[in-house]
């Protein structure tokens, strides 16, 4: 008699391919089945009603939900180019300081260690129109204002850049500072001995070799901003008017609140173009990056 | 001050302790060995019922396990989620009369299980609004919430304020009885940023039902029988305008959009706010000298009328019981211990109101006859503005509803859209769910 034996590899595998099908898998997969049903939390049976895209055409006829998907993608944008400025200043300000660099380095990643929930109050703290830090700096300084950071349509919308900012700009000073650290010496001795100024072989030199680096931690962030919720939730909870509504805030309303958990998982196979998007275009551009320094496509 | 607090503390721990004999005395039934699991509703106010549940577990031999207490916006969330993966067999847990229609199926009908002379002693109205589809679904606890007006006293007492209030309205300034009155007066005493005539809650459910309320108040409604959409007639416009002429004046604070109760209660009680509307669970919180900047400077007087009614959108809390729950008897039992005229003494003692007619009854005599002219004044007050209350529509779709309808209610209040553009938009998102949901 035949015994089909599997290969060797596939047994090993096998149990972090269960524990993968478990945990992901099976959860994408039924997921994925509930965006074409109306599932409604408060209503099980509901799950076992198959209504074809009527989800799916539901959100791409939704305004709403484009506002929110073209308000997340702007978010996505400022927040990555703020982070990526200033966490690459940051690091080239932090490869200069020759004493406490370790400490530094560890008071640069407090932001980090904090929950986003305790980033959300601490910045809905000081920007509470009325008791709020900023209002009361401005007023003893002589303003007679009490500005709606947490209403006016921009105003809202710089303040929970500002608290995303605040948090994670750390990410990309950590991960660019790890890059100058592996930078070699001797291009940048030999730009010197040739006459290049600070500038020239900054542009020409540096940066490009750092451009991995960047487009790693761009990449990273990228998956991260695009979930952006729990900050947001307590600032601002999307509103007034929608005027901060980010897909994330408006998918979890629409599946734990008014328990729509379809028509919200719909929305989420919808959202994750975008983090597909994002993450391929990066991905190019690492690999453009790498192949300018010479380290292989 | 502080001997007044002890004196209190002592009556409210006798006034438990009396109870708490009274229930020994009562027939809670016998449930020995079982174990009753509960979801409670968590804070501050709702928390002293829960000290009396060893009363009842001394009573009848049960042990009663609090398996969740949280707030109940998240214990809504967990409840729906149970709902969807079936673990309810859990046997008692908190409601409340906006919530309940939502969870289908979820709990059984307390006419079955709870004697109707004990139903009968409740408030009928508040019985009415526990009832959903026919089916009893809750008992109600003393945490009947309806309304009144709150305001600072300093601000009628100021003959020169008086007189300058009168050549610029027309009228005398006393405490107002309308909506527009309310709507002069914000925008008389309001010097944005240091003060403010009044405030509302500006986002979720909470500034759908205080627009509700004033569609109603101007003569609307906020569905019809059929549950269609209607908020966007006339009275609807009105009652909006109010909302945007007092933000577009600087009358309320700049971030009331963002605010709800919490945000509101604390604003009232630093003394920067003239006028507010607000629930009775926060009286005590004003008058408290501890807590409040207001203390000592509060009056409380009857909602104030729209064109037609006065305001008057309502809830209250209760108890319910699976129907999952393997031992329905003893969770009754505790529902109704929870719910009985000494749990209602005690917990109303704390300044929520009841909704047992004799404890209403008692604590008016009580107030009358004693030295705390506040809590006399504030429970007239309820008591007058009780007789307007209504509960929001008993379909499980409100809550749904609320999330359509408040983001533009705020884009009209900040100025995106116009009053009319903002109440049909919304009014189209609430019929296109109506009509999924089948109403029509």
């Amino acid at each position: 008699m035949l015994r089909r034996r599997f290969p060797e590899w596939f047994v090993l595998l096998l149990p972090a391919i269960i524990v993968i099908a478990a945990v992901v898998l099976i959860p994408l997969i039924f997921s994925l089945y509930s965006s074409f049903t109306p599932y409604k939390l408060t209503r099980p049976s509901t799950l076992w009603t198959w209504v074809g895209t009527y989800n799916y055409e539901k959100i791409l006829t939704d305004a709403k939900f484009w506002a929110a998907f073209g308000r997340t993608v702007l978010f996505l944008t400022i927040v990555l180019n703020l982070e990526l400025v200033l966490g690459l200043g940051i690091a080239l300000l932090m490869n200069k300081v020759t004493w406490g660099q370790r400490t530094l380095r560890t008071i640069l990643m407090f932001p980090m260690m904090f929950s986003p929930i305790l980033v959300g109050f601490q910045f809905k703290f000081i920007f509470n129109d009325n008791i709020g830090l900023v209002n009361n700096a401005l007023q003893s300084m002589g303003f007679n204002v009490a500005l709606p950071w947490l209403v006016d349509g921009k105003l809202a919308m710089f303040s929970i850049i500002f608290a995303e900012v605040w948090m994670s700009t750390s990410v990309f000073a950590i991960l660019i500072l790890a890059g100058l650290f592996a930078m070699p010496r001797d291009p940048l001795e030999a730009a010197k001995v040739d006459g290049c100024t600070p500038w020239q072989s900054f542009r020409h030199i540096t940066l490009p070799f750092l451009m991995p680096f960047i487009f790693i931690a761009m990449t990273i962030r990228s998956l991260d901003v695009a979930r952006a919720y729990d900050i947001v939730q307590i600032m601002t909870g999307g509103g007034p008017a929608r005027r901060t509504e980010l897909l994330w805030t408006l998918m979890s309303r629409t599946g734990y609140v008014d328990a729509r958990m379809g028509l919200a998982n719909a929305m989420g196979y919808v959202s994750i173009l975008l983090s597909i998007v994002f993450t391929i275009y990066f991905f190019h551009k690492l690999s453009a990056a790498r192949a300018q320094i010479g380290m292989g496509g | 001050m502080k001997r007044m607090n002890i004196l209190k503390a002592l009556l409210a721990s006798t006034s438990i302790v009396a109870a708490a004999d009274s229930a020994m005395a009562q027939d809670w039934g016998s449930f020995d060995g079982v174990t009753i699991e509960a979801k409670l509703i968590g804070g501050e106010q709702y928390e002293g019922l829960y000290a009396r549940i060893a009363e009842w577990e001394a009573a009848t031999g049960a042990t009663v396990d609090i398996i969740s207490k949280k707030s109940h916006f998240e214990i809504d969330k967990e409840i729906k989620s149970d709902m969807a993966a079936g673990t309810t067999d859990w046997c008692v847990g908190s409601n409340h009369s906006s919530f309940a229609p939502q969870y289908e199926g979820l709990y059984v009908d307390l006419n079955d299980l709870v004697p109707a002379e004990v139903i009968a002693e409740f408030v009928p109205g508040i019985i009415g609004a526990s009832t959903v589809g026919g089916e009893l679904l809750m008992l109600p606890r003393a945490q009947f919430d309806v309304s009144v007006l709150y305001y600072l006293k300093s601000n009628y007492e100021d003959a020169e304020q008086a007189a300058a209030f009168e050549a610029e309205y027309g009228y005398p300034l006393t405490v107002p009885d309308t909506w527009e009155q309310v709507k002069d007066q914000a925008m008389f005493f309001a010097d944005p940023p240091n003060f403010y005539g009044t405030q509302y809650a500006g986002k979720d459910e909470a500034i759908v039902g205080r627009f509700y309320e004033m569609v109603v108040a101007e003569g609307g409604n906020y569905l019809d029988e059929d549950n269609r959409p209607i908020f966007n007639s006339d009275a609807g416009q009105r009652a909006l305008q109010w909302f945007v002429d007092l933000y577009e004046a600087g009358a309320v604070p700049a971030g009331t959009t963002s605010y709800v109760w919490d945000d509101l209660g604390q604003g009232f009680a630093s003394g920067t706010v003239a006028l507010n509307l607000d629930w009775p669970g926060w009286a005590g919180f004003f008058n408290d000298p501890e807590a409040s900047q207001a203390a000592g400077n509060v009056g409380v007087a009857v909602q104030p009328m729209g064109s037609v009614t006065r305001t008057g959108w309502s809830g209250h809390h209760g108890f319910s019981v699976t129907n999952d729950c393997e031992n329905k008897d003893a969770a009754a039992s505790l529902v109704m211990f929870l719910t009985s005229e000494e749990s209602q003494l005690a917990e109303s003692a704390g300044g929520s109101l009841p909704t047992r007619t004799a404890v209403w009854e008692a604590n008016i005599a009580a107030a009358e006859a004693g030295d705390d002219p506040f809590r006399a004044e504030a429970l007239a007050a309820f008591a007058a503005g009780a007789e307007y209350a209504f509960a929001v529509p008993a379909i499980p779709e409100w809550g749904e509803s609320t999330n359509l309808v408040f983001p533009e209610l705020q884009a009209a209040i900040v100025g995106d859209k116009t009053v009319e553009e903002a109440l049909n938009d919304a009014a189209e998102a609430v019929d296109e769910l109506m009509r999924e949901s089948g109403y029509y």
